[in-house]
């Protein structure tokens, strides 16, 4: 059309209809796909085995305006309710002491999953050619800040209103000691970020955040509520509303790859290694932080664990990618049998280790011992006698001069710890499925507890040299490692880790872990 | 009571729970230091709330500068690769978790503000379509300067995006991967918002092609962003260091280029052709530059350019970088004075006098705020007349 006549059209247009015209988000995301172009040096800086279809869509076509209004209208609700009511009933103040502490380890963890998502949909985001798949992947970048944010939110408001704020305050910097840390950086740090870019986001959208994201962000309210904590379910529940987009993405990761030869090659090992990684940590941290962190209970994790994670997750999750030739992880039955008594393991070895944790753990009580007798038949002869004596020997007590972790030399029960998930197991004091394997490698040892990491090593042991506790703290004192690590209140010297959280309790200091001359052993070294 | 809860039962209003709950509580707080983060050095006089959220997010070792966590990554990239190293850049600093957006944005106020500019844009377009201003703007200028060379300069701000990408995953510290995710969102904004205009006019004018195939064309083939295109190239996917990505692109080519496209060209020229649409998107462009460049500005300048450890070494780093990718921008500006031709001629406004003056306040900007502190030696006069050598 000639310019002149286009004029005349705009104003005989106008003459007709002044009705007042914008333009939707939908009508500028449709150009979207356009908006890149091929040039040579156009490819990813991030390798990848797999190539990511040009032509993929996104499910939820957002511009970054739109992004930001959706967002901004969330945060209004969940700010407001937690600056306003929640704060005017006290409502820090009315949650049990057990499970505030456990909120500085789940709040704090999920942040750094959180922030770790953060680089890895940048990984994604640079990996993807297709601008709607790279949109899909950027809104997924800024939501993960917006997670991280609202994590931290919590140890925040935990620390500036609630009943024991050390650790909340400092959870950043004092983390790091704990024999706990290390894993949860395998799953949600490194396991998202390094490596091949779609087994990053395997281990990210497809497991991480579509089979544990809901026992762990949806379940965790259910505990929280019954535990009189409404912080955390306003937050998490706010957080949660992104993770919808999220699971798209993972779900248009694996449709951009599908036709792909490399897919029917690597996918399902990719996927099974992804979800041996998350599951080795996730399945028994979760169970411990719920049951043994709470005071009330919900449900047996194991049950939880079946429904999200056996059954709408390897069942009706990956059914849905079945078209595209994904099938359940091969792992999925091992992990079964783990859910039933690994997080019971798991807490025995945390609470033999407690001083170097960054909150307050508590031994089950006598009605405890009877949930979990009555969920978990066999619990008391493994687990409850055993609590029984260490809480005979004073255990809670600071003059006792008795830490759990001397119950387990003296009955020659050494725990290590597993090279690939980092995770603590203890092989002769298990009923999880655990079973010790050693390997060694140019002099040095790693130690194993499953087959599904060990072939993981096997294959690229150069992928997991990181050192663990033990090497790291050999022949040091366990005081001078607490304080080096800043696990101390600040009063200087009462530590932020107790074994209870019973408030008559006498609180430890460095003194009384000093006195007990407790020094980090590598267990490897005697093998 | 039974400790089983059941029915959805809360523990804040369950008043038998409530009960055995506050039993539990000790009498008085068992801890008196209630700041979180209050290990952090402040930007400020104390610690401030994007502080307290955002600084030391980020688990990285001590052997990274400033890391708080300590040991080996537990997993690495195949052959061994760390998850983040200090070889992913060639800049040095103390404490790569010194950075802080000057504006101590959170994720929660980021978009708040962009949610805003949202909503007083729907109502701008919904006001400006009805009052008929569209009439006003001059043929040539909408159909093909806003059509097409509007729309190809989407392409520069659209590949600039895509510079953060692998930025927002190599860098070392946690204030600055939030802030690079940011700015970068600002761009592919500014990308949107340019096809928002196109598609606004192509409402408003029969006629008006709001697709993208011209301007794509005119950006892949055309002589006009032929510089810019082969620059903004290099920056995205020709370029590695996170650090020099973002030098190049933010202090070098978008406050030069970027600057005198959006506001010597568009934003100044738009009004002398009755066009008062297109300074409304380019004035959010605008603001957007402004908090970009002090962010970027606090992390080369405030940051790594005084590093007590690697100062000198980073600033003779940034006039390398700066002697690298200035004459491509120049480049870039010269080839973009082919425009000039392209559009009807209004005495003192697009004639060689006030280009020169437009390109004059550009560089004497940059070299004020960007090369003067890095003790970056320039002869603007000499690049001002390289660039105008373009004319047509
Ligand atoms: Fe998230
Ligand atoms: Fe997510």
């Amino acid at each position: 059309m000639a310019i002149s006549s286009a004029t005349k059209a705009a104003t005989d247009a106008l003459e007709v209809n002044r009705a007042p015209v914008s333009v939707g988000a939908q009508e500028v995301h449709k150009w979207l796909q356009s908006f890149t172009w091929d040039f040579d040096k156009n490819r990813t800086k991030y390798s990848t085995k797999y190539h990511m279809a040009n032509d993929t869509k996104e499910q939820f076509k957002l511009i970054a305006k739109e992004y930001a209004r959706m967002e901004s209208v969330k945060d209004e609700r969940q700010f407001g309710s937690l600056q306003d009511v929640l704060t005017r009933v006290d409502a820090a103040n009315r949650v049990h002491p057990k499970w505030n502490e456990s909120m500085k380890v789940i709040s704090n963890f999920l942040e750094v999953g959180e922030y770790n998502a953060i680089a890895a949909t940048g990984m994604l985001w640079d990996s993807a050619t297709a601008p709607e798949q790279k949109n899909g992947y950027l809104g997924q970048v800024l939501d993960e800040i917006r997670h991280t944010n609202q994590c931290g939110y919590i140890n925040y408001y935990f620390a500036k209103q609630g009943q024991d704020a050390a650790g909340h305050n400092d959870a950043r910097r004092t983390r790091a000691i704990g024999p706990l840390w290390k894993g949860m950086k395998r799953v949600f740090s490194d396991g998202f970020i390094s490596g091949d870019a779609v087994e990053c986001s395997i281990n990210l959208q497809l497991v991480g955040e579509a089979c544990f994201t809901n026992p762990l962000i949806v379940a965790v309210t259910e505990w929280a509520s019954a535990n009189g904590d409404e912080m955390t379910p306003t937050v998490f529940l706010s957080i949660e509303t992104d993770e919808l987009r999220h699971m798209a993405n993972g779900y248009q990761t694996v449709v951009s790859i599908a036709n792909d030869e490399a897919a029917s090659k690597y996918l399902n090992t990719d996927l099974n290694n992804a979800f041996w990684t998350q599951q080795k940590y996730f399945t028994p941290v979760l169970g411990m932080m719920f049951e043994y962190g709470s005071h009330f209970k919900v449900e047996p994790w194991v049950k939880t664990w079946n429904r999200w994670v056996y059954e709408d997750w390897g069942g009706i999750w990956i059914g849905r990618l079945g078209k595209y030739g994904v099938e359940s992880p091969a792992s999925l039955r091992d992990a079964k049998k783990d859910a039933y008594w690994a997080h019971h393991d798991l807490f025995m070895i945390a609470y033999a280790l407690w001083p170097t944790g960054f909150f307050r753990l508590t031994l089950p009580t006598a009605e405890e011992a009877e949930w979990y007798e009555a969920n978990y038949p066999g619990w008391y002869d493994m687990y409850g006698k055993v609590y029984e004596e260490w809480r005979a020997r004073g255990c809670e007590d600071p003059n006792s001069g008795f830490l759990p972790l001397q119950w387990f030399i003296e009955n020659n029960h050494p725990i290590y710890i597993d090279r690939v998930s980092q995770v603590p197991f203890c092989p002769s004091y298990s009923k999880g499925a655990s079973t010790l394997r050693v390997l060694e490698l140019n002099g040095k040892k790693h130690s194993f507890s499953d087959q599904w990491g060990e072939r993981m090593w096997l294959s690229e042991p150069e992928r997991y040299e990181c050192q663990n506790i033990f090497e790291q703290y050999e022949g040091r004192e366990l005081s001078e490692v607490i304080a080096e690590g800043h696990g101390v209140r600040s009063d200087g010297f009462t530590l932020i880790a107790q074994p209870h959280t019973s408030k008559d309790g006498r609180l430890w200091t460095l003194d009384d872990i000093k006195k007990i001359g407790c020094v980090f052993a590598d267990p490897l070294k005697s093998l | 009571m039974s400790i089983v809860v059941s029915g959805g039962r809360r523990g804040l209003t369950d008043p038998k729970i409530a009960a055995v709950i506050l039993a539990a509580i000790p009498d008085q707080p068992l801890e008196t230091q209630r700041k979180m983060n209050y290990f952090v050095t402040p930007r400020g006089k104390r610690v401030n709330e994007y502080e307290t959220l955002c600084c030391y997010t980020q688990p990285t070792p001590d052997w990274i500068p400033g890391g708080l966590d300590w040991g080996d990554w537990t997993q690495k990239f195949h052959g061994g690769r760390p998850s983040w190293s200090n070889e992913s850049t060639e800049m040095h600093s103390t404490d790569w978790h010194r950075h802080r957006d000057p504006a101590f944005r959170w994720h929660a106020l980021y978009v708040k503000d962009k949610a805003e500019e949202w909503r007083y844009t729907d109502r701008f377009l919904k006001a400006y379509s009805a009052d008929g201003h569209v009439r006003s703007i001059d043929p040539v200028w909408r159909d093909e300067v806003l059509g097409d060379y509007l729309g190809a300069f989407g392409f520069s701000e659209y590949g600039l995006f895509n510079s953060h990408s692998s930025a927002t995953r190599d860098c070392l510290g946690d204030t600055l991967r939030m802030s690079i995710a940011m700015i970068g969102l600002d761009k592919v904004d500014n990308a949107q918002m340019i096809q928002m205009e196109r598609t606004f006019l192509a409402k408003l004018v029969p006629g008006f092609d709001e697709s993208t195939a011209a301007p794509k064309k005119e950006w892949t083939q055309g002589s006009i962003y032929k510089g810019a295109r082969e620059t903004v190239e290099e920056i995205w996917q020709g370029t590695y260091d996170w650090n020099e990505i973002l030098f190049s692109g933010h202090m070098i080519y978008d406050p030069l280029f970027g600057q005198f496209v959006r506001r010597e060209f568009f934003l100044r020229l738009s009004a002398y052709y009755g066009d008062n649409l297109t300074p409304f998107f380019i004035n959010q462009m605008q603001l957007y530059h402004s908090q970009t460049k002090g962010i970027t500005k606090d992390m080369f300048h405030t940051c790594l350019a005084v590093d007590e450890n690697f100062g000198d070494y980073n600033v003779s780093l940034m006039n390398m970088w700066s002697d690298k990718w200035l004459p491509r921008t120049v480049n870039a500006l010269k080839d973009f004075m082919g425009i000039f031709a392209k559009i009807p001629s209004i005495a003192g406004v697009t004639d060689k006098a006030a280009i020169e003056a437009a390109l004059g306040r550009v560089f004497e900007d940059w070299k004020r705020d960007y090369a003067d502190p890095i003790g970056y030696k320039v002869d603007t006069a000499a690049l001002i007349k390289t660039v105008l050598s373009g004319l047509k």
